[in-house]
């Protein structure tokens, strides 16, 4: 399995006491699948999505990457690991703004120590279709190109695990489709591990399976492959 | 990889212009530090150059006996230049005339500063001679032709040789103030004076050695004669000494470039704080976006602190060259203005302004850049996260800190420095307090305005903390404004007061009792302002009440040493000759009671002591001193203690007595009077009625006084220049940095459909109210600073300033107004999609 969850618990302190997030989540996600996380707003679909990532630690169990336990290591280790293994598309786009398109595409890699980082990164633009926009910053890009520039910076490094946040919730319906077709386009040739956290059923349906957050707990809806 | 990644943001955000601020705070310190310093150096050597005039040299080493010559061998290893004057009093003859005169033997070389001037006839336009009076030659004041009768080319006898007089002297560098010098001056050479067998063991003469060369040089010789030195037969003079004339105002105006150049660079380094904790902020999401792209903390912390870095260092290389052009323009301009070149400063004020950039820049950001890399990577998904700010308290030692050693390193001066800084940390307390106080009252009044009004006040209210640090940015920059113009303007009027127009520039002495109306009715025809007359009569203290001071010294022994004020004496020894008495029913002007009352009409004898005497001689209101006039004795009480105003061009005196005590004594009168320069011919008719009365003319010497405070009066206009821009940086980081806080509200705001108009009214009275309550916090701190400094540390009087009280909050809230009005429009003006998208 490339990533299991064990009795993987959240719980926040509040002022009016302790709020459980997550209830114990078990869960087993295969090398190439491609998984919907869905459920209504504040179910703890991006509180899981975070922990699964290794941006945030669980109150208890325990999430495994490649066999790796993310809770005995610590925040350096996890960032070696997102270095190595994970690509992360979000619903803001999160790009640098003072960086160009190219640049942006070429951090991860070069974080990461890549020595052709420019190479690659021009290869993935010109996948994405904005080999005409490499120089241009953030700011000067439509929301639909944004997307597609965070798409090429995700899959830069050829990361194992694609984590992608509400990736067309700030788009359009036609600009979304799009942006949809070029993930799981680009998710299919690198056969990449696609984890999803979506609103949208349409989209939540072009995964392999869906799992539905509800009140911090998590059902797997059994239905066959679209 | 890392230096690739810094170096391209670095890049990238220079050229979209987001690093401005920042870059442009650091310049800015590095250039106000560096031009101030380069050019107060600058002007501050050319002024001791010019002060040193007063003294013909830059140091004087002033003995009753000959100097040892060893001494002046040493001076000349040490590359000094050296010359002597040897001064006494004696009697001159010319035909069948006589009369008492100063004679001034000095060696080739005399003056080693400034310029000797003479006159082809009496009273005639002076013109710079250079040399002394050739060997067999005497060169003698305008007075002296009057009294002896003399012509040019005619013969006067001292002791046991004959001179020609040849040439008029019209200005002596070296003279000074000293108007009680009432024998004129006759300038023979050095050499001639043995022949003249007036010296002879015993003889009262005063021996000077003049010294001028490198600073340096001149440094080391004092710190290698000066405890060779006996303090009864020697005395060591140089320009800041404090009885100079020039002295008090110099010290004021070195100190108000100090203080003014300090706030200045607090100013800057304040706006580099401010720059930098925004500089901080805005990356939050940056680092944010790295970690969760796989970015290491070292690799983070390597690429901001050389970003950083590389930021901090291509500021200040643009501040240097800034900082250098400007001192350059304002000296060019100063030199131009003033026909006069000022010299080369050293290294140091490059150091110290490289070290300023660098050291506010680094110490400043640093705790920003340590919360700044501690942002957790969880901030993508959760926006409101920011590092942990557990060690706030390490932030405010490194800002106190540099800012605290800053001072320290521009000043050289530990008191003044621990001073301001504890000053400022005290203000800045109150000021916060203030500040939360006055934001409360005004939510208040704002409950019942207007929309825009509301969402103004409720505006304040909710950043509140912000607010107070804000208005604590924007009252020290106001208040810094307003003392430095407040000092500016003050300094300049005490100067202007000192040196009227139409200050008297000659001096009369030795007027007789019976000519004193004669003269009054010819000035008056004559249309000729003049003082009052006060009568002189010379005595001498013998005792404090019932102690005998110690006074051996006979008549002759007037010690007339020029430049030095007649009264001047040696506490140690107590007056040791004649003072000069005078007697009044008036207060005279210039003169304030600090002790005791004016005696008016009271006929009980008693005397007025001036404040600086009576401490260095430890005489006290109530005190009975013992005079000596003429033989007779008598004793008075001291019932006022009067401070006076040396630099005035006017009689002075240490004691005066009241009309009954004094009046029967024979006199002789002094008095100064205006001329215009363009009737100076007319002197030589006017006073051929009075020949025994003296004249002193000062013209020469006020020209040389007018000239060192137009050159002051410049640099202070430079140097508030200077800190005007520091704090309008500060202010336009401050309301930048603000802005962003505001970005979110506005795009909310203006998504839920309000228009423009309401938005920039509401941003536009916010700041308003912030502006206004910062001017007047500011016009409280200022009085309150200006109070302790004019009379702490500029001798002045405090002074209560009402005119600021308008200015300051009116200032205030225009132009903190209108900056946020400004940087609000440009955020407006862009549309709700695009600003949602600046926020994402």
């Amino acid at each position: 399995m490339l990533i299991q969850t064990t009795q993987l618990e959240k719980k926040v302190t509040t002022s009016e006491g302790e709020l459980q997030i997550l209830h114990p989540i078990n869960m087993q996600i295969a090398a190439g699948e491609t998984v919907a996380i869905v459920g209504a707003s504040g179910s703890g679909k991006s509180t899981l999505l975070s922990l699964l990532a290794g941006l945030d630690l669980a109150s208890a169990g325990d999430v495994l990457i490649d066999n790796e336990k993310l809770s005995e290591l610590d925040e350096e280790q996890r960032a070696k690991v997102r270095a190595d293994k994970i690509g992360f598309i979000f619903q803001s786009f999160l790009l640098i703004p003072s960086l160009t398109a190219l640049e942006n595409v070429m951090l991860p890699a070069e974080l990461a120590g890549h020595k052709t980082a420019e190479q690659e990164a021009r290869e993935l633009l010109t996948q994405v279709g904005l080999s005409e926009r490499l120089h241009h910053y953030p700011n000067q890009l439509s929301g639909g190109e944004q997307q597609r520039v965070a798409i090429a910076r995700a899959f830069i490094g050829t990361p194992k695990i694609l984590f992608a946040d509400e990736p067309t919730g700030n788009l359009d319906k036609k600009t979304g489709n799009t942006v949809e077709d070029l993930l799981f386009d680009m998710n299919a040739k690198s056969g990449t591990t696609l984890i999803m956290v979506t609103h949208d059923g349409e989209l939540a349906k072009r995964c392999q399976r869906i799992l539905r957050m509800d009140a911090g707990r998590l059902n797997e809806e059994q239905r066959d492959v679209a | 990889m890392w230096p690739k990644i810094s170096r391209r943001l670095l890049l990238q955000e220079l050229r979209r212009g987001e690093l401005t601020i920042m870059a442009l705070a650091i310049v800015l310190s590095v250039t106000a530090v560096l031009s101030l310093s380069l050019f107060s150096e600058r002007l501050q050597e050319g002024l001791m150059a010019r002060s040193s005039e007063f003294l013909a040299a830059d140091r004087v080493l002033s003995s009753r006996r000959e100097v040892n010559e060893s001494w002046l061998t040493e001076a000349h290893e040490r590359n000094l230049q050296t010359a002597r004057r040897v001064v006494f009093n004696s009697m001159a003859f010319a035909g069948d005339e006589l009369g008492l005169v100063d004679v001034k033997a000095v060696s080739e070389g005399y003056p080693l500063r400034g310029d000797l001037e003479t006159a082809a006839e009496p009273y005639g336009e002076g013109e710079v001679t250079n040399g002394v009076p050739p060997r067999g030659e005497a060169w003698v004041a305008s007075a002296l032709f009057q009294s002896l009768q003399l012509d040019i080319g005619d013969t006067i006898e001292v002791g046991d040789s004959a001179f020609r007089v040849t040439r008029v002297v019209t200005y002596e560098p070296d003279v000074g103030f000293s108007v009680f010098t009432d024998s004129p001056n006759v300038l023979i050479n050095y050499a001639d004076l043995a022949a003249t067998n007036l010296i002879q063991p015993g003889s009262r003469v005063r021996y000077n050695i003049l010294y001028a060369g490198e600073p340096d040089a001149v440094t080391g010789y004092e710190d290698w004669l000066l405890p060779q030195l006996n303090d009864d037969t020697h005395r060591w003079r140089s320009i800041d000494d404090g009885d100079e004339p020039l002295a008090r105002s110099l010290r004021r105006a070195e100190r108000f470039m100090m203080l003014a150049s300090l706030l200045g660079v607090v100013l800057a380094a304040t706006a580099v704080a401010v720059a930098a904790q925004r500089y901080c902020q805005r990356n939050y999401d940056v680092v944010a976006i790295m970690k969760t792209l796989g970015g290491s903390k070292a690799q983070i912390q390597k690429i901001f602190t050389l970003h950083l870095l590389l930021l901090t260092v291509i500021s200040i290389g643009i501040g240097l060259l800034l900082g250098w052009f400007i001192q350059w323009q304002v000296t060019e301009l100063v030199a131009a203005r003033l026909e006069t070149t000022l010299p080369a400063a050293g290294w140091r004020p490059y150091a110290l302004a490289s070290a300023t950039g660098l050291l506010s820049s680094v110490m400043f950001t640093l705790y920003p850049l340590l919360r700044l890399i501690k942002v957790p990577p969880l901030r993508v998904l959760h926006r409101q996260l920011v590092g942990a700010a557990d060690i706030r308290w390490l932030h405010w030692l490194l800002c106190g800190g540099t800012v605290y050693f800053l001072l320290v390193l521009y000043s050289q001066q530990w008191l003044l420095s621990t001073a301001l800084f504890a000053g400022g940390g005290g203000a800045a307390v109150v000021l916060l307090l203030i500040g939360r106080l006055f934001i409360g009252v005004s939510r208040k009044a704002g409950m019942q305005a207007g929309s825009a009004w509301r969402l103004a006040m409720a505006g304040l209210q909710r950043r509140a903390g912000a607010n107070s640090v804000q208005m604590i940015s924007f009252s020290t920059a106001i208040m810094l404004l307003l003392l430095v113009l407040a000092l500016r303007n003050e300094l300049l009027a005490d100067w202007q007061e000192q040196l009227p127009d139409d200050a008297p520039n000659y001096f009369i002495l030795n007027v007789a009792e019976e000519k004193v109306d004669q003269l009054q009715q010819t000035f008056a025809a004559e249309n000729i302002a003049s003082n009052d007359m006060y009568p002189i009569v010379p005595g001498r203290v013998t005792a404090i009440n019932d102690e005998v001071l110690r006074d051996e010294v006979t008549k002759e022994d007037r010690d007339t040493d020029e430049g030095e004020r007649e009264e001047e004496g040696d506490a140690r020894e107590g007056f040791g000759r004649e003072l000069s008495l005078t007697w009044r029913n008036e207060l005279p002007p210039n003169n304030v009671i600090v002790e005791g009352q004016w005696f008016g009409d009271d006929t009980t004898p008693q005397v007025s002591l001036e404040s600086e005497v009576a401490q260095r001689m430890d005489m006290k209101l109530g005190d009975e001193l013992e005079f000596n006039i003429g033989g007779e004795v008598f004793r008075v009480p001291v019932t006022s203690i009067r401070e006076v105003n040396w630099n005035s061009l006017q009689p002075n005196f240490y004691m005066i007595f009241n009309p009954a005590t004094l009046s029967d004594f024979p006199a002789t009168y002094i008095s100064s009077f205006h001329l215009d320069q363009s009737r100076k011919s007319e002197l030589n008719a006017l006073f051929k009625d009075f020949p025994q009365v003296s004249l002193l003319d000062l013209d020469a010497l006020m020209a040389q006084l007018r000239e060192v405070i137009s050159q002051v009066s410049l640099a202070i206009a430079f140097v508030l220049f200077l800190v005007i821009i520091a704090g309008t940086l500060v202010l336009v980081a401050q309301v930048q940095a603000s802005m962003e806080e505001r970005q979110q509200e506005l795009v909310i705001l203006r998504t839920l459909g309000a228009p423009a108009k309401l938005l920039r009214r509401s941003i536009t009275y916010e700041f308003l109210v912030l502006g206004g309550i910062s001017g007047l916090i500011a016009t409280l701190a200022m009085e309150l600073s200006l109070l302790i400094l004019q009379t702490q540390v500029f001798e002045m009087d405090a002074v209560w300033h009402w005119r600021f009280w308008l200015v300051g909050p009116v200032a205030g809230a225009v132009i903190v107004a209108l900056l946020g009005r400004l940087a609000c429009a440009r955020l407006i003006r862009r549309n709700t999609a695009q600003l949602i998208r600046t926020l994402a």
